[in-house]
């Protein structure tokens, strides 16, 4: 979104003049062309009852972004519709944590490059081995740059029923285990308290003893209407804790009761993303919010 | 990026409040004021129409999401429906020249007839003024000024983040549910939602 060239503004007026062909034609599929979407799963086969993860694997052209399951001021979260053979669950969709976008005074949350979405999906408990199956999903994303252009596409992948144990698949196996590095852990050990006035939500962070000193955090919350996305996060140590300071949202309903979401720390033992449920209370009088 | 970092930190550590990113229009507090030229030439300011509800809507042609509520016909009947009813309803453009959704006047004039638009006014914001004060964030983003200028409403246009028009059945329209409490005289039940669409292009 920065230092934007003159072909790259040329290219998005070609993206303009696509989309704008494609709203006159009232029926017209989305007109995706800037991301490869992929299912794929992290099992070479599957066994009855053994559950395993498919994930949507979205790889995206240089500068354009799909979105976070809070797309934050713009944007729409990715979402996948399954069509499954009968006995089989999906859970929903485990988010890595985003990254942000900022547009003027614009501030978005989503992907670059590559994400692969996991799913936990469970078989029947009954399956006859040496059968196959295929699983469907229709995805839907948007994907944008300065333009933003809507995808949609109908996704199968077919896994072969074994009597034993399922194999980690070899290709996809690294890409599950990066994407779940960015997952958010649940916070054992983590303690959070959150407080807010009219003019602002701070979230008490006190780490696990053993905790490398964090310097930067940023958080994200689970939906829209809870903080300024575009405002400043201001992150200080406190005695034993760190607080994180934010703006609420402009016309968010108060209070807000609680924050939900991820927090993002950075320090010298790397990033950390641990899931933050936090009721609030408004301090009081006395206190320092 | 880092001074307005350190700004803010500096701030805190005096017991300031952290300076918002953008001015944003409060509901329950006076709409901010603003004039901009529409594409007819005339200046157009939300004083003049004091005495009348204002709907303000963020619009971009190009933007899939503004075009599921004007390919469907929907935006165009809420502006017919409601400016019938003595609603003054203005679209407004924040796209900065040479950015998607910008246009010349004649262009627009051409493109509103040709989609049936119907407006009071389009509002040409070049220089992002009103949408900034506003905090319009996406297109659409939709606002509603009572009589009295108070703000009564800020925020989506329906329940349904989507580009789906099919989406649009089951969605409900919180302005012409805000606008018909308004008007019968009742509060505003749902006064702030999340807005939802592209980037309003600044």
């Amino acid at each position: 979104m920065r230092g934007r060239g003159l072909s790259a503004r040329l290219s998005a007026w070609t993206a303009a003049g696509l989309c704008a062909l494609a709203s006159s034609v009232a029926a017209a599929p989305p007109a995706s062309k800037h991301v490869q979407p992929e299912l794929v799963a992290d099992v070479e086969s599957i066994a009855a009852g053994r559950p395993f993860q498919a994930g949507l694997r979205l790889r995206m052209d240089p500068e354009w972004h799909t979105y976070w399951k809070n797309p934050g001021d713009s944007g729409l979260a990715t979402r996948l519709s399954w069509k499954l053979p009968d006995g089989f669950q999906a859970g929903p969709i485990e988010w890595p944590y985003p990254e942000i976008f900022k547009q003027g005074p614009v501030t978005s949350y989503g992907y670059t490059r590559e994400v692969l979405l996991p799913v936990t999906i469970t078989p029947p408990t009954t399956l006859a081995a040496g059968t196959s199956v295929t699983l469907a999903a229709r995805a839907d994303w948007l994907e944008c740059r300065e333009v933003c252009l809507p995808g949609r596409r109908e996704l199968s992948l077919v896994l072969p029923v074994r009597a034993e144990a399922p194999r980690p698949s070899g290709p996809w196996g690294p890409a599950f285990a990066s994407a779940r590095e960015r997952l958010p852990r649940a916070a054992a050990g983590w303690a959070f308290e959150a407080r807010e006035t009219p003019e602002r939500l701070v979230l008490v962070v006190r780490p696990p003893r053993a905790q490398a000193e964090i310097r930067r955090a940023t958080f994200f919350p689970d939906r829209g209407q809870v903080i300024d996305h575009a405002a400043p996060q201001a992150w200080a140590r406190s005695a034993g804790s760190y607080r994180l300071e934010m703006t609420p949202a402009p016309n968010a309903a108060r209070p807000l009761g609680a924050l939900e979401g991820v927090l993002v720390t950075e320090g010298s033992g790397g990033s950390t993303a641990v899931r933050v449920d936090a009721k609030s209370v408004a301090p009081s009088a006395k206190e320092k919010p | 990026m880092i001074r307005v970092r350190t700004f803010a930190v500096a701030a805190l550590a005096a017991g300031l409040s952290i300076p918002s990113a953008q001015a944003a229009a409060v509901v329950g507090k006076p709409a901010p004021e603003f004039s901009a030229p529409d594409t007819t030439g005339a200046t157009r300011s939300l004083s003049a129409y004091k005495g009348k509800f204002v709907v303000l809507e963020w619009v971009n042609f190009e933007c899939p999401f503004v075009g599921k509520h004007y390919g469907s016909g929907h935006m165009q009947k809420l502006q017919k429906d409601y400016t019938g009813k003595g609603v003054v309803w203005l679209s407004v453009n924040s796209s900065t020249a040479g950015s998607q959704g910008y246009y010349t006047s004649d262009k627009v004039n051409a493109l509103m007839k040709q989609k049936g638009a119907a407006p009071t006014a389009y509002l040409l914001d070049t220089a992002g003024t009103v949408g900034r004060a506003y905090g319009a964030r996406t297109t659409p983003h939709m606002f509603i000024v009572d009589p009295q200028g108070t703000l009564i409403y800020a925020g989506g246009i329906d329940d349904t983040p989507s580009t789906d028009q099919t989406d649009m059945k089951t969605a409900k329209n919180y302005v012409s549910t805000a606008l018909d409490e308004a008007l019968a005289g009742k509060p505003v039940t749902t006064a702030s939602s999340q807005a939802y669409g592209c980037s309003v292009k600044y």
